[in-house]
């Protein structure tokens, strides 16, 4: 779990990550939560029937991860304004996941301390399957 | 192939309304799922004592679909004939807008923004679906979220 930051001591640059475990009871768990009871996603007969190496994590879940680190990150006084992900490749379940927001820009608008994130999910061989952007309100120290 | 006619005419069109419950039950479940560890998302008490009015939903939650076998007539979405008949997740933005809270009934409408037939390494081409969705909390009318989702068919 990330520590919740201000505005004042998060650097241009500055990476924060979550690590995720993906096994498939937590994807089941996901599946009961989301309501998203595809196949791929929990049973590995199905999915390797569909040509795919072994039971795949939800993209949504991905997505939710990216927002729960930005949620962190701000604390019960900041806001995640916006966040977007593209699901660009596929995760096998099984391996853990590296969720990351580097914050890219610091600035203020109309009053707001805002940082813009560079934010998405990593494989263990460095590759970026889920990448996006965020804007989160922070406060002043 | 092209877009359709079919096709062209449903981009701006909106979906029947779609009423989701926001549960403590499917407020916990989301955040045990997604592995939240902040207790206003679990626990009643500490959401009133960090000035919530009640169990707070964590950014991107909007609660469940009510499930009705007996009223599936409705359309979430416009509808059109295509050949793309699998269909991926490409991707999602989400706007919080409001704190959506245990006890809300939301509605969401869906506006599907463009629509775009484009190459394909892996599968020729792909029609690529952009929708936007509006949700918005029935008690006092406002707009909690906004969201957009990419769908690939192929």
């Amino acid at each position: 779990m990330a520590d919740a930051v201000t505005w004042d001591e998060v650097q241009e640059g500055q990476e924060f990550t979550n690590q995720e475990e993906t096994s498939s009871q937590r994807l089941v768990v996901w599946a009961a939560a989301s309501g998203d009871f595809y196949q791929i996603h929990y049973d590995d007969n199905f999915a390797k029937g569909n040509r795919l190496p072994d039971i795949i994590v939800h993209g949504a879940l991905k997505g939710m991860w990216v927002g729960k680190l930005l949620d962190e990150l701000a604390g019960p006084d900041g806001w995640i304004k916006r966040w977007d992900v593209s699901y660009r490749s596929m995760d096998v379940a099984r391996e853990d996941i590296t969720v990351f927001a580097r914050a890219t820009k610091k600035y203020e608008d109309n009053g707001e301390a805002l940082v813009d994130f560079e934010v998405g999910t990593r494989k263990a061989d460095g590759s970026v399957t889920t990448p996006g952007t965020a804007t989160v309100r922070l406060p002043r120290r | 192939m092209e877009l359709t006619p079919e096709m062209k005419a449903a981009i701006g069109k909106s979906g029947d309304p779609t009423t989701y419950e926001v549960t403590t039950l499917g407020i916990r479940t989301f955040a045990r799922a997604v592995g939240y560890k902040d207790p206003i998302y679990f626990d009643d008490e500490e959401a009133k004592k960090q000035g919530h009015p009640a169990l707070a939903a964590p950014p991107g939650y909007f609660g469940m679909p009510v499930y009705n076998p007996f009223r599936q007539n409705t359309a979430r979405r416009p509808e059109f004939d295509s050949p793309f008949k699998r269909n991926l997740n490409g991707g999602t933005a989400v706007e919080p807008l409001a704190r959506v809270y245990a006890g809300d009934i939301l509605e969401a409408v869906t506006t599907l923004a463009n629509l775009e037939i484009l190459p394909s390494r892996a599968y020729g081409q792909m029609l690529v679906r952009t929708s936007e969705t509006v949700y918005t909390r029935k008690s006092d009318g406002a707009v909690v979220a906004k969201t957009r989702g990419t769908g690939l068919s192929y």
